[in-house]
């Protein structure tokens, strides 16, 4: 089981506001019995509720206090009154011995005869669906995953779709050099938060022991702005950058180099001055 | 006291841990149900009922299947929407928005309340729209996921995936 997709799927947060069915609950009591980070993710979350509400409270008249603490008084008062119930001793009913015995065993063997028909036919029968039974829950928990990873595709869409339409963001096109003229890629760069992410619009595929690295040009020196892969999808969060007069990307070995292989150079964009 | 000691005594019938518990929760549940009912009686009655259930209620609450408050934050949404339903006050028909009612409590909040409730506008101010539009309904006013989708035609599993958005931002927020 995939823990993360299983946890952003939203279903802790359903569990925690008792919107489940009872079957879906013991599922999640299974999982998270099993798996102790999803119990974790599951009090994080009810923490929150916890602290949303303490932090939204509405104070009660301040006589309802005693009007709650009374009627528990009088609830409790009467109870305490009545004697207890005194456990009966266990009464022995004693058979009366009549010859109806042999009538009992004759009919105590023809019942065994039945329930034993019965018993081999209901365990086929339930052989059968319960087979049918595991069918049905391989389709759907294969069926939950792809809606998971749907679900996780869409909340990646609703994240860059944020950026992209964030008028703090700043576009900063990065063209192609002489070593790939057709190679594109943008940067939106947050110059207040410091955030940075990279759109790769057209980069060439690369080796599988080599990777992008973006830089950072800052007072002319590169400063490292963090790896990606040349199939990275959507928009890329990258390191967290301050300043900057340009940004540019080279090829280097997986992981990235201290400092660029600058003859690899892919892209290259000036940050103009705003 | 600690939570599980508090459970502990309130299993034990021990009235001074309900007088505690009343002193602690009683301002944060009466909001829980305020927001649902929008009528400060009525809350109060069903706060009152509230903790009734606690106390009789309170061996029902199993410490494995979530925080204790969690468990008292559902008893006062059930009882609050059952409320609701038996005052056949349906909330779509309700004219004041969410918006108008906040409004009302919170400056209410800011006059007859000595705790540090910062109200719910405050709480949600920095969320997008979307998502604290989601937070409202399912958490302040206690719709069901199932209700949002189909009255605001949201598909579910964005309702699903912009409370956890919510969520994790306000986790943020109250660390």
């Amino acid at each position: 089981m995939n823990i993360e997709e299983y946890i952003s799927s939203g279903i802790l947060e359903a569990y925690a506001l008792n919107e489940l069915s009872a079957e879906e609950m013991r599922e999640v009591e299974a999982v998270m019995a099993k798996y102790p980070e999803v119990k974790a993710e599951l009090n994080a979350i009810e923490k929150a509720f916890e602290d949303m509400a303490m932090a939204t409270q509405v104070a009660p008249k301040p006589e309802m206090k005693k009007a709650i603490l009374d009627k528990i008084d009088e609830q409790t008062a009467p109870s305490a009154e009545q004697p207890t119930t005194r456990q009966d001793t266990p009464k022995v009913v004693s058979l009366p011995a009549s010859r109806g015995w042999k009538y009992a065993v004759a009919a105590s063997l023809v019942l065994a005869l039945v329930s034993g028909y019965l018993a081999i036919d209901y365990r086929s029968k339930w052989k059968s669906s319960s087979q049918a039974y595991a069918q049905l829950l391989a389709s759907n928990s294969q069926m939950a995953e792809q809606y998971n990873q749907v679900n996780q595709k869409l909340d990646q869409l609703e994240t860059d779709f944020g950026i992209l339409s964030n008028p703090n963001f700043r576009r900063i096109g990065m063209a192609g050099t002489d070593n790939a003229k057709e190679a594109y890629a943008d940067v939106y760069w947050n110059e207040t938060t410091e955030e940075l992410y990279l759109n790769i619009v057209n980069l060439q595929e690369l080796a599988a022991d080599k990777q992008y690295q973006l830089w950072a040009i800052v007072d002319g020196q590169p400063v490292d702005a963090g790896v990606f892969d040349w199939n990275a999808e959507g928009l890329v969060k990258m390191k967290r950058i301050a300043q900057s007069a340009a940004f540019a990307v080279t090829v280097e070995p997986k992981g990235g180099s201290e400092s660029p292989s600058l003859e690899t150079m892919q892209v290259l964009g000036n940050v103009k001055k705003s | 006291m600690e939570e599980s000691e508090l459970v502990l005594r309130l299993k034990d019938r021990d009235k001074n841990a309900m007088a505690y518990l009343y002193d602690k929760y009683s301002a944060a549940l009466l909001g829980v149900a305020s927001r649902i009912i929008k009528d400060d009686d009525i809350s109060e009655e069903v706060l009152q009922d509230v903790f009734m259930k606690i106390w009789n209620k309170i061996d029902q609450y199993d410490a494995s299947r979530g925080r204790f408050f969690t468990w008292m934050m559902n008893l006062t949404r059930n009882a609050a929407i059952d409320k609701l339903r038996s005052k056949e006050i349906s909330r779509s028909s309700k004219t004041d928005s969410m918006d108008d009612y906040v409004y009302r409590v919170d400056s209410r909040n800011s006059t007859e309340m000595h705790t540090d409730g910062i109200g719910v506008r405050a709480l949600l101010n920095d969320l997008v729209e979307e998502q604290k539009f989601i937070l409202e309904k399912v958490y302040f006013e206690g719709f069901t996921h199932t209700e949002i989708a189909e009255e605001y035609d949201i598909p579910l599993g964005t309702v699903k995936s912009r409370l956890r958005s919510a969520l994790k931002h306000m986790r943020k927020k109250l660390a």
